[in-house]
Parts: structure tokens; C-alpha cells; sequence
């Protein structure tokens, strides 16, 4: 008996010591799982980073679709996840659209920011034969015809229609505006066929019918020129007074994963973004490439949330 | 000149050419394999695409595409449970021929209409890329909306014995597809506060539960019951159709490849809707109509033609306009995106070589196609000989792990078992599966037409009928559920009838 009991407990202590162990040796110690949220070019530029990342670090790092509900669906999964750091989540602006809109239950903060990536800058086009060359044109031959300006997004709360909702808000539109949601590339088409007045989009759909002439490009919603485009001018100065409507993406884990395991990430991640391989997509796909540290990109995630919170609250999108 | 001969020297390069081969092969087996969809495989290839020179990685893409579009058709035609969305119509006769005993036949056949499909549709796009895809802008949510209801109208056809369970089946399948969140408007529907129902039922996740699922039942049950069946399927010999027997569909060929390449050709419809159109028209022109559903070829021949054109209708879209058509063509516009080609009106200025490159890469991977299909027949039938309750369980293994495979997700394997439970009870009750599948893919679409038309015309419902495409479409779909409710009518009243007269000329007797 006394001897069984030695035993077990010699026993377990060596198996405490043995668990203890593999968490002393280097992270990371099998491949790392990056939750990807979204299809189409947000799961491309994932897979693209987490291929590089994967050259930076002694275990690959595996792309996981986990789309579906607005990101909700992957956030919950990396959110239930245990914070080892052998799970992040390819995250954007959606974590705040998504809480805010009442899809998921926690916020933000369930997450430690590892790194922000890229920064994708919606733009908004018309028609080139509209005769519109500015925002000002537009809204003083709006409010001039006495019509409603029919603009299509991306569905009720999602980031474009919020960024579309704000430049409505600056142009003072807003009344006499109809939100005509479209899921991803269809918008430019009905723009084309002259169904739309307008639609605001990600430039990589609506670039190659700028250049043929078809399509012509207002502004974007950035502070500042983006790279893609350094013709098209800004919003502010297309008449849409102050404005700095950006999505960010970056990597997340579950709050609580040692900051050993978030440094060494990051540090993949800073290598990947800095890749000439990453810069040359990033101009094919149309983003930025904005690389920020976890202490940056921290800050900047809760400064975002407030803003979205804000809007989505006087567009009376958010869930009480 | 010039142009094409370059760009078949990089095209037809070796690289280039053991890429489309290797596509088309993966393409062929989880097309071939019920529960893996070629969206699976094609997400696979994607990042090995990355590390790739252009060529090769277009050949592989579009290879997968093409190669998981025909493979779809060998599961559907063996074992009842199609590979694909789009090859749900081929089930209903290609099954039918197989228990027949005309397995390799419907194969052979399958895979030259699929092939003659994809040249067609490329030969239409090569010759009228712009034109196509100016008369396609016409289409708007409006006239998608007419297209799609006229669509839904084929119920009608497939309802078999009784129009009211159709339209149960069809009512079904746009009700599943309600759940999770409305992309329009961010609202919950039928989640419970769940995250997990948000999510909603993939389309995927429907069609392996409602094929394979009741299959696999059927056959544990057969077998623990005991009950012995007949050799149903006793020849299984590798006879491949002659050119005379292809030739004979000529003309329904080419009819449903145009068919095929014009759906194909309008965003947010694609494959399952033509395999369906494409299958109501074969039974409609055909001499004898009762045939259909046990066993005619002309069943196969249609959809079979009609979802490979839809492979060249869609690129017309993604190239001169920028826009995928369908999950497949997505992920090929994020493949050719990595490897700077953007798709849209420049394209054709910037990328010419490119271009022909992709042309000669389809016609090789249809080629190849053939090949793989017509050689690997004999290998595929082979699988008639395995014991029923034993092939079921290779089955449910591969569904259940091509459910998960989708998106990664353990809430789309429970799906597969609870759908797939229910499709066996809807079964054992005579409510047709097919219509199911229908509503399955027509319903989302259909919704979204319907709201964003009502949307743009500001509340003003004429806007359906205002356009000629729309008002042709909805007066057709009213034809199809008119012409069959006046059918079924009289048919209950003449039952009636006999019934009465036999009662009349049973009474004096007595």
C-alpha cells in the first residue's frame, strides 16, 4: 500500500516534470495554426504570410479556413484555444464590427496582439461617364437632381458599408442615400451596367476598369495617397472633409500566451512583411504593407474599437 | 501569331504540361471520391501554386477545375452520390443506367459530353469574350431573379410521382439554407444565440448528407436485415460508348453547351443550375420523355455537357470583368492574382500571352481529361464489385472527413449526420431528394436577387417584368408550374373518373 502510494506520487511528479519540460524548450515545438477568417484575397495574403513566416521559424506555421458568420466562426474557435501561442487567428477590424454587431460575446480583448501586417484602404468609384470627378461633384449634382444616390457595399455592418456611411455623413447625404448591399465582387459590376450611382470597395476590383477607362476611381479613404493608386486622390481631398477609414490586419493569439512565444512570432512576422516576395503581392492584391510591433498594434486595436463602436452606434447598427 | 506560338511554348512546356496533367488527376479523384468536392482540392493546390513559374500554376489551377467538374460525374453515375453540386442531375439517370448494368457506358459517355462541353464553351469565349460579357452586365439582380425562379420551375420535372412532395422536398431545401447569418443585412436567423449557427449549412455540407448519408443507411440496413437483393449489378465490363452512339445527342450536346456557356457566363449562378435547366430541356425535346429517370442517356448527356460549359461561361466573367462566378472560380482569381494577373478589361492589353496561355492550358487539361477518365474506367467500375455494407463505410469515412475538410470545422460533420438522418426518414416517406438539392443551391441566390432588385428599384416590383430576359423567364416558369398543376389536375380527375365508371359498371352487377 505505502509502496503504491510512493510509487503514484513518484510517478506523477515525473510526470509533472516531464510535462513541465517541452515548455522550457524553444517555441515552438510543432507547427503554429493560423486561423484564417475570411475567402478571397484576405485568405490569400494569409496563406502568402504564413508560408513566409514559416521560413523564419523552426516549425511551419499551417493556414486554417475557419470562415463563416463575419469572422465570428474563427474568432470563437482561436478564442477557446489554450494561450500557448500555437494558435493565432489572421484577424482585422472585423473582431470590433462583429462584437459591436452583436455576432460574438467577447471583444478585443479575449485576444494579445502579436503584429500588425497590412492596411487595406477601401476606395470609392463611379461610373466614368457620370461626369463626376470629385465627391463634391457628386453630392451637389445629387442634392441638385433632388434623387437618391443608390451606393453599394458590402452588407449592413460590415467595414465597407460602415466606411461608406461615414463619407455619406461628410457629403451630408445620409438622407438621400440608399445602401444597396452586394457580397464581395458583384458591386463593380452593377456599377458598370449602371444600376449603382457608386460603390465603395477595395481597389483591387475596381482598378483594372479604372485604367481601361470604363470605371473611374473618386478617392480613397485613407489619410493619405495609398501606393496602388498614387493618382487617385483622398476623400479629404475630394471633398469629404477630415477622414482616415482604414482596416487593418495583423495576428492575434488568446489572451494570456507568454510573451516569449508572441516576441518569436512577431519576429517571424516582421520578416515575412518585410519579404520582397510580401511587398510584391501586396501590389498585385492591393494593400499596404504597414508592419507594427504588438505594443503599437495593441493601442491601435482599442482606438479602432471606440471609433467603430461609435459609428456603428449612431447608424444604429450595434446589438443592445 | 507570334503571340500564340509563344505563349504554346510556355504553355505547352513540360513544367506547364505535367501541372495540368497532376491538376487534372487530383481533380478526377476528389471529384470521383463521394464527401471530397474539387473546392477542396483546389484549396489545397492553391499555396503549392505560389512557389510556382505562371504557367504551370494557371495549368495546375484550372486543371484541378476541370478535372474535379468531369470527376464529379463517376460517383454520381456508380454510386448515386454525386461529387459535386453540379453533378446532382447526372445522379438521376446515371445511376439508373448503372444498375442497368451500363455503368462504363454512362461513364464513356459522360466524360465526351463533358469534354465537348468545355471546348464549346471555350470556343464561344475565345471568339466573344466581350460580347458575352457586355450582354451578361445586362443581366442584372432582376433578370437573375427570373432566371433562378425559372430554375426553382424544373421542381415541376423532377417531382417524379407527386408534385405536392416536390414541392415539400423543394420548400425544404430553401429553408435549410435560411440558417446562420444573413450576409445582407447582418441579421441572425434560426442561430438559437449560438456562434456556431451562424455559420450556417454549407451547400457542400447539404449535398454529401443528403446523397451519401441515406445511402450508407440503406446499405446496413439491407444488410443486418438480411434482406438478399438481387445482383443488381452484375456487369461491370469496361464497354466504352461508340462515336455512333455520342453522335446520336449530337444536337442536345451542343443546345446544352450553349446553355451551359450563357449560364456560366452570368455571375452568381453556375454549374448546379445549368446541369438542372440543361436536364428539364433534354427530357422536354425528347421523343420519349417517361424514359428519363430510369436509366435514359440523354439524362446524362445534358447536365453532364451543360455544368463543364459552364467552365468556360464563367471564365468569361473572371477575365474580361474581374468577377468570380462561383467558389471554384474564386479561388482560381486568387491564384492568378498571386502571380500578378489581374483579371478585368486590362488583362486582354496588359497579359495577351497570358491569355493564350490559359486557353491552351484548358484545352490541354480537357485532353487530358479524357484521357484520365477514358483509361481509368475500368478501374473505376471495378468498385461495383465491392460488397455494398463494405463500400459504405469507405463512404461515411470520406464524408465525414470531406465535410470537415470545407472549412475545418467539427459543426459541418454533425451537420452531414443529422441532414443525412433526416434525408433517410424524407426518403423512407417518398419525398423526392433532388428537388431538396435544388433548393438547396437556387435559395440563397434567388433571395439575394429578389432583395437587392427590390433594393435598386426603390420597393417597386415591376422591375421584374420590366426587362425582357426577366419577363421571358418569369412567363416560362409560370408556363412549366401552370401547364403542370393543370397535368396533375386532371389526372386526379380522370383517376376519379375510371374510378367512378368502374364503380358504375361494378354496381349492376351486384
Amino acid at each position: 500500500m505505502q509502496k503504491g502510494i510512493i510509487a503514484s506520487v513518484a510517478l506523477s511528479a515525473a510526470m509533472a516534470v516531464g510535462l513541465c519540460a517541452p515548455a522550457r524548450a524553444e517555441f515552438p515545438e510543432k507547427p503554429v495554426e493560423m486561423t484564417i477568417l475570411f475567402g478571397s484575397t484576405a485568405q490569400t495574403i494569409g496563406q502568402l504570410l504564413a508560408e513566409l513566416m514559416s521560413r523564419h521559424l523552426p516549425q511551419p506555421v499551417v493556414p486554417v479556413a475557419r470562415t463563416g458568420a463575419g469572422g465570428a466562426v474563427g474568432y470563437q474557435h482561436v478564442h477557446g484555444t489554450a494561450p500557448d501561442g500555437y494558435n493565432i487567428v489572421w484577424n482585422s477590424n472585423s473582431i470590433s464590427t462583429v462584437h459591436h454587431g452583436g455576432g460574438l460575446p467577447f471583444d478585443y480583448t479575449a485576444f494579445a496582439p502579436v503584429a500588425k501586417i497590412s492596411v487595406e484602404v477601401p476606395a470609392i468609384a463611379v461610373r466614368a461617364d457620370s461626369g463626376w470627378e470629385t465627391l463634391s461633384d457628386m453630392a451637389a449634382d445629387i442634392k441638385s437632381a433632388g434623387r437618391k444616390l443608390k451606393v453599394g457595399a458590402s452588407g449592413r455592418g460590415s467595414f465597407t458599408h460602415l466606411a461608406t456611411e461615414a463619407i455619406l455623413a461628410a457629403l451630408d447625404l445620409s438622407d438621400s442615400a440608399i445602401h444597396v448591399p452586394y457580397d464581395q465582387g458583384r458591386a463593380p459590376v452593377e456599377l458598370l451596367a449602371g444600376r449603382l450611382d457608386a460603390a465603395l470597395q477595395w481597389p483591387g476590383q475596381f482598378v483594372s476598369h479604372h485604367e481601361a477607362g470604363t470605371l473611374r476611381i473618386l478617392c480613397v479613404t485613407s489619410a493619405a495617397r495609398i501606393s496602388q493608386l498614387p493618382d487617385v486622390p483622398t476623400c479629404a481631398e475630394s471633398g469629404a472633409g477630415e477622414m482616415d477609414i482604414v482596416m487593418w490586419r495583423g495576428l492575434a493569439a488568446p489572451a494570456g500566451t507568454p510573451p516569449e512565444a508572441i516576441a518569436r512570432l512577431e519576429e517571424a512576422a516582421r520578416l515575412a512583411a518585410e519579404s520582397e516576395e510580401f511587398r510584391k503581392a501586396a501590389q498585385t492584391i492591393g494593400f499596404e504593407v504597414e508592419f507594427a510591433g504588438h505594443e503599437a498594434f495593441g493601442e491601435l486595436i482599442a482606438r479602432d474599437d471606440t471609433i467603430i463602436a461609435d459609428l456603428m452606434g449612431q447608424l444604429g447598427l450595434t446589438e443592445q | 501569331m507570334d503571340l500564340l506560338l509563344a505563349a504554346a511554348q510556355v504553355a505547352l512546356a513540360p513544367a506547364a504540361l505535367v501541372a495540368v496533367l497532376a491538376g487534372c488527376l487530383l481533380g478526377v479523384v476528389f471529384g470521383a471520391i463521394p464527401g471530397l468536392t474539387f473546392t477542396v482540392a483546389m484549396a489545397l493546390v492553391v499555396p503549392m501554386s505560389f512557389s510556382m513559374e505562371t504557367a504551370p500554376a494557371i495549368g495546375l489551377l484550372l486543371g484541378t477545375y476541370i478535372g474535379g467538374m468531369t470527376g464529379g460525374s463517376v460517383s454520381a453515375i456508380l454510386l448515386g452520390i454525386p461529387g459535386t453540386p453540379s453533378a446532382a442531375a447526372t445522379v438521376l439517370d446515371g445511376y439508373q443506367l448503372t444498375r442497368r448494368g451500363k455503368a462504363s457506358l454512362a461513364l464513356g459517355t459522360a466524360v465526351v459530353a463533358s469534354a465537348f462541353g468545355g471546348i464549346v464553351s471555350l470556343i464561344i469565349m475565345v471568339v466573344s469574350v466581350d460580347m458575352v460579357a457586355r450582354l451578361a452586365l445586362r443581366f442584372g439582380p432582376a433578370e437573375t431573379f427570373g432566371l433562378l425562379v425559372f430554375g426553382l420551375s424544373t421542381i415541376c420535372g423532377l417531382a417524379q410521382k407527386s408534385l405536392i412532395k416536390g414541392l415539400i422536398a423543394g420548400v425544404l431545401g430553401l429553408m435549410v439554407m435560411t440558417i446562420g447569418i444573413d450576409e445582407m443585412e447582418g441579421a441572425q436567423r434560426l442561430t438559437f444565440g449560438t456562434v456556431v449557427l451562424q455559420q450556417g449549412v454549407s451547400l457542400l455540407v447539404a449535398m454529401i448528407a443528403l446523397f451519401a448519408v441515406p445511402h450508407v443507411i440503406d446499405a446496413f440496413v439491407q444488410h443486418y436485415a438480411g434482406e438478399r437483393k438481387p445482383q443488381e449489378v452484375a456487369d461491370v465490363r469496361a464497354e466504352l460508348p461508340s462515336i455512333r452512339d455520342i453522335l446520336r445527342d449530337f444536337w442536345l450536346m451542343l443546345r446544352c453547351a450553349l446553355l451551359g456557356t450563357g449560364i456560366g457566363a452570368i455571375p452568381g449562378t453556375g454549374g448546379p443550375i445549368a446541369a438542372f435547366l440543361a436536364y428539364a430541356h433534354a427530357r422536354k425535346s425528347s421523343k420519349r420523355p417517361e424514359r428519363f429517370g430510369k436509366g435514359e442517356m440523354a439524362g446524362v448527356v445534358a447536365p453532364e455537357t451543360a455544368n463543364n460549359a459552364v467552365t468556360g461561361g464563367a471564365m468569361i466573367p473572371l477575365l474580361s470583368l474581374g468577377i468570380p462566378g462561383d467558389p471554384a472560380t474564386a479561388i482560381l482569381l486568387s491564384g492568378l492574382l498571386i502571380h500578378g494577373l489581374i483579371p478585368g478589361p486590362m488583362l486582354f492589353i496588359q497579359n495577351p500571352g497570358e491569355i493564350y496561355q490559359i486557353y491552351l492550358a484548358i484545352i490541354v487539361a480537357y485532353v487530358a481529361v479524357v484521357a484520365i477518365q477514358l483509361l481509368g474506367i475500368r478501374f473505376f467500375v471495378q468498385v461495383l464489385r465491392v460488397p455494398a455494407h463494405l463500400l459504405a463505410v469507405a463512404v461515411i469515412v470520406m464524408c465525414a472527413y470531406g465535410a470537415f475538410a470545407i472549412r475545418n470545422s467539427v459543426f459541418d460533420v454533425v451537420s452531414v449526420a443529422v441532414l443525412g438522418g433526416m434525408a433517410y426518414g424524407l426518403m423512407r416517406v417518398g419525398i423526392p431528394l433532388t428537388p431538396i438539392i435544388l433548393g438547396l443551391v437556387l435559395g440563397p441566390a434567388i433571395e439575394r436577387d429578389f432583395r437587392t432588385a427590390m433594393i435598386l428599384s426603390e420597393g417597386d416590383p415591376s422591375v421584374f417584368v420590366a426587362s425582357v430576359p426577366g419577363a421571358v423567364f418569369l412567363g416560362l416558369a409560370a408556363l412549366v408550374v401552370g401547364a403542370q398543376l393543370l397535368r396533375s389536375i386532371r389526372a386526379t380527375l380522370s383517376a376519379r373518373r375510371t374510378e367512378e365508371k368502374r364503380r358504375a359498371s361494378v354496381t349492376p352487377s351486384e
